[in-house]
């Protein structure tokens, strides 16, 4: 049998712009070769401008995203407040890190902007926790090697919140359709300080 | 039970005395006749030229066996140098095999050009490369290859192959450690793969941008883009990017420094 990661097939990128971020994922749900769904997305919202991206195992992207919600909702009745992306980020972690012998099969990206400092903030993560900040992007997925390439290829830095769409659903529409297990459609957040907007991209259906 | 001749009685079998039970079992040695040794190679075509690239890393595992063995060959030119060659063949996978293969087809052009008096066309020599995999089916030369050349008319052609011989004409094709990395990118910025004309239509009326054949300046920042890149994120590539740009006044070998980390 193949990895846990590559049954249910799926593929997720955030990038940073100038003032912005974006993230964005595929919506194919699948059994091995087989597509059981093309509605499923893999970004869930945990405040006004921090979303977070889980690829992987599809009952495990289910139960890591329901968790989190809980524990985020939590967190605001306790703090009164939204929890910030950095924060989010290692919640994310430590919750990750707790099932060491036992990981839950996921690799989650996190895009977001800190409400107080206005600055944009993404991450990655692999399936026990340990945290991947970077300044550029970040993919994961069954395209992830594919989403390598097209965001190598695509990014540049400090784009506006339209270039920075147009360069996000490029790469990962040309990364999905090179890859039999993702795809199926596509859904992308662009997210500004104040303001989200969240565009449905058809792509190829095959 | 303590046995009558003074030692166990197996479960199985006869008891003899000189029958030693077999304590540590026979060293198993194997021979593996291929290796990976990475690398990348990538083939664009023009209107009136093409380009072959790969990089000149050598790798085996996590080592680094050198940093400067070119992928990319002249074939059927007149001596050692490839002077007069009009056909290129890049090879990505098992060098060996690679090298094999690259002086078999060598040859064969050569011996065309003896015999019929007539430098083999491009599609010719295709198609006889790939005759070449297929003899060996069943013990396959462990390579992915891409020959370029021009057409009868002039134009830019590609021809890509899997290890044992299937073989279909493109416009551009990536091969090797990279490919899956590089390929997306080339679908969308050579064939323009989901880019539409704005304002064209609603809907389904929305119109694809066609793929038209790129200028030469274009191509070849393209390619040296593209394997920036994926230095970036593959360390089996790198090192140097070896170019061969063919042209109707003959073949142009350039080399690029890549990051070598």
């Amino acid at each position: 049998m193949g990895s846990p990661f590559d049954i249910n097939g799926g593929a997720c990128v955030a990038m940073v712009g100038k003032d912005c971020v974006a993230i964005a994922c595929d919506l194919r749900l699948g059994m091995q070769a087989l597509t059981i769904s093309n509605n499923f997305p893999k970004v869930f919202n945990y405040a006004p401008s921090t979303y977070l991206g889980l690829t992987g195992l599809a009952t495990d992207v289910n139960t890591v995203s329901d968790l989190l919600r809980y524990k985020v909702n939590m967190y605001r009745l306790r703090e009164e407040r939204n929890i910030a992306p950095q924060t989010l980020a290692n919640l994310v972690s430590s919750s990750l890190y707790e099932k060491r012998f036992g990981p839950f099969f996921v690799s989650p990206v996190l895009a977001g902007i800190n409400e107080t400092t206005g600055k944009p903030f993404i991450c990655g993560f692999d399936s026990i926790g340990c945290i991947d900040f970077a300044k550029d992007f970040i993919v994961s997925g069954t395209a992830s090697e594919q989403l390598f390439g097209t965001c190598e290829g695509l990014w540049e830095p400090d784009m506006e919140p339209e270039d920075l769409f147009e360069t996000i659903s490029q790469a990962l529409l040309a990364a999905v359709d090179r890859d039999a297990l993702s795809g199926w459609g596509a859904q992308v957040w662009i997210i500004e300080k104040d303001k989200v907007t969240q565009r449905l991209l058809k792509g190829r259906q095959d | 039970m303590t046995s009558l001749l003074g030692h166990p009685a197996g479960g199985e079998g006869i008891g003899y005395s000189f029958s030693q039970p077999t304590a540590a079992p026979v060293k198993q040695h194997g021979f593996y006749p291929y290796t990976d040794n990475g690398g990348s190679t990538l083939g664009i075509t023009g209107s009136d030229f093409a380009i072959l690239a790969g990089d000149t890393r050598s790798t085996s595992g996590y080592n680094i066996n050198s940093r400067m063995v070119p992928k990319v060959f002249k074939i059927g030119g007149d001596d050692e140098t490839g002077e007069g060659a009009h056909i290129v063949l890049s090879v990505v996978g098992f060098a060996a095999d690679g090298n094999a293969l690259k002086e078999r087809l060598d040859a064969v052009v050569k011996m065309y050009k003896y015999q019929h008096g007539k430098p083999m066309s491009v599609s010719a020599c295709a198609q006889r490369l790939s005759t070449i995999l297929y003899q060996k089916r069943f013990f396959p030369y462990y390579v992915t290859a891409i020959l370029s050349g021009l057409d009868e008319e002039g134009k830019g052609a590609l021809y890509s192959y899997d290890p044992v011989g299937s073989y279909e004409r493109e416009q551009c094709r990536a091969a090797g450690a990279a490919a899956s990395l590089i390929m997306p990118f080339l679908d969308n910025q050579v064939n323009f793969k989901n880019q539409y004309i704005p304002g064209s239509g609603e809907g389904h009326a929305l119109e694809q941008k066609k793929a038209e054949p790129l200028p030469q300046a274009t191509v070849e920042q393209l390619v040296r883009d593209a394997f920036t890149s994926a230095v970036e994120r593959h360390i089996e590539v790198g090192d140097h990017l070896q170019m061969m740009i063919i042209t109707r006044d003959g073949i142009q070998e350039v080399f690029h420094p890549l990051k070598k980390d």
